[in-house]
């Protein structure tokens, strides 16, 4: 069973689409410019946010998000046939990790230590912070 | 019992109704203007969103519902999850997905810091 952040375009940059909510929280940042820019958000991202399993950034020309249409977030279950599992509905209001938790505790060869101890971290306290509170919901009744 | 009976002039009625149907008419090209930004690449969108006064698509459109719809994607329950080699964040190697898939499951979490 592993976690796999996958770092994409921002949701609300600030040259973009600021939200009062970042502001209040001081996570402002422009959209980053170059791959290089991308890479250093992401960096504070996952720094920030205390995220602990392994975090991957989506490549300049956005094609993976592309792909799985993951923005502005999104979770995706990948069983070991390399089949999707689970697909929960578009972010923010798509964004449960309680669907999740069902999903993976639907299936047999996911051991429930091993995804209680990873749905503890996930997205806590927010890798989206209009999902912070059921995230941390989430992080809470898990421990 | 006699009910309340409003005497309007037929001038004024085609007026009112003239207006309800100008109404209707901005209403569903306000809404079909926004169910093909909610298309757009997400820039594009945010950029778009960005210049909406206030609350108000949210209060007058079914934006929840629009937007689940409009952002459903092409990949369905049972289908082979597209493969993808990216860069780790610390820098530290490239994951890819199905090497990682080998033997696990794996959950992926997209998402971006604001």
């Amino acid at each position: 069973m592993s976690f796999l952040t996958v770092y994409i375009t921002e949701a609300h940059p600030s040259d973009v689409w600021q939200m009062q909510s970042n502001i209040r929280d001081k996570v402002v940042f422009a959209s980053p410019k170059s791959e290089e820019e991308r890479a250093s958000v992401a960096g504070i991202c996952v720094r920030k946010l205390g995220i602990k399993y392994p975090s991957v950034l989506d490549e300049y020309g956005n094609s993976t998000e592309q792909a799985y249409t993951g923005w502005p977030d999104r979770i995706y279950l990948i069983d070991s046939q390399g089949k999707i599992a689970y697909k929960s509905k578009p972010g923010p209001f798509g964004f449960k990790p309680d669907e999740l938790r069902a999903a993976l505790a639907g299936m047999p060869e996911v051991e429930a230590a091993s995804w209680r101890a990873a749905a503890g971290e996930i997205i806590a306290p927010g890798l989206y912070p209009m999902d912070a509170d059921q995230s941390r919901k989430v992080h809470a009744s898990d421990t | 019992m006699a009910g309340f009976r409003l005497r309007v002039s037929p001038f004024f009625r085609k007026l009112l109704l003239a207006l309800v149907v100008a109404l209707i008419a901005v209403y569903l090209a306000f809404g079909a203007f926004l169910w093909r930004t909610m298309h757009k690449p997400p820039e594009e969108f945010g950029r778009v969103m960005a210049k909406m006064p206030g609350p108000f698509v949210f209060l007058l459109f079914p934006f929840e519902t629009m937007w689940v719809h409009a952002r459903t994607g092409n990949l369905n329950l049972g289908d082979p999850a597209p493969d993808f080699s990216l860069m780790k964040v610390d820098k530290s190697g490239y994951v890819r997905l199905t090497d990682l898939n080998k033997r696990q499951p794996v959950v992926l979490v997209f998402g971006s810091y604001t």
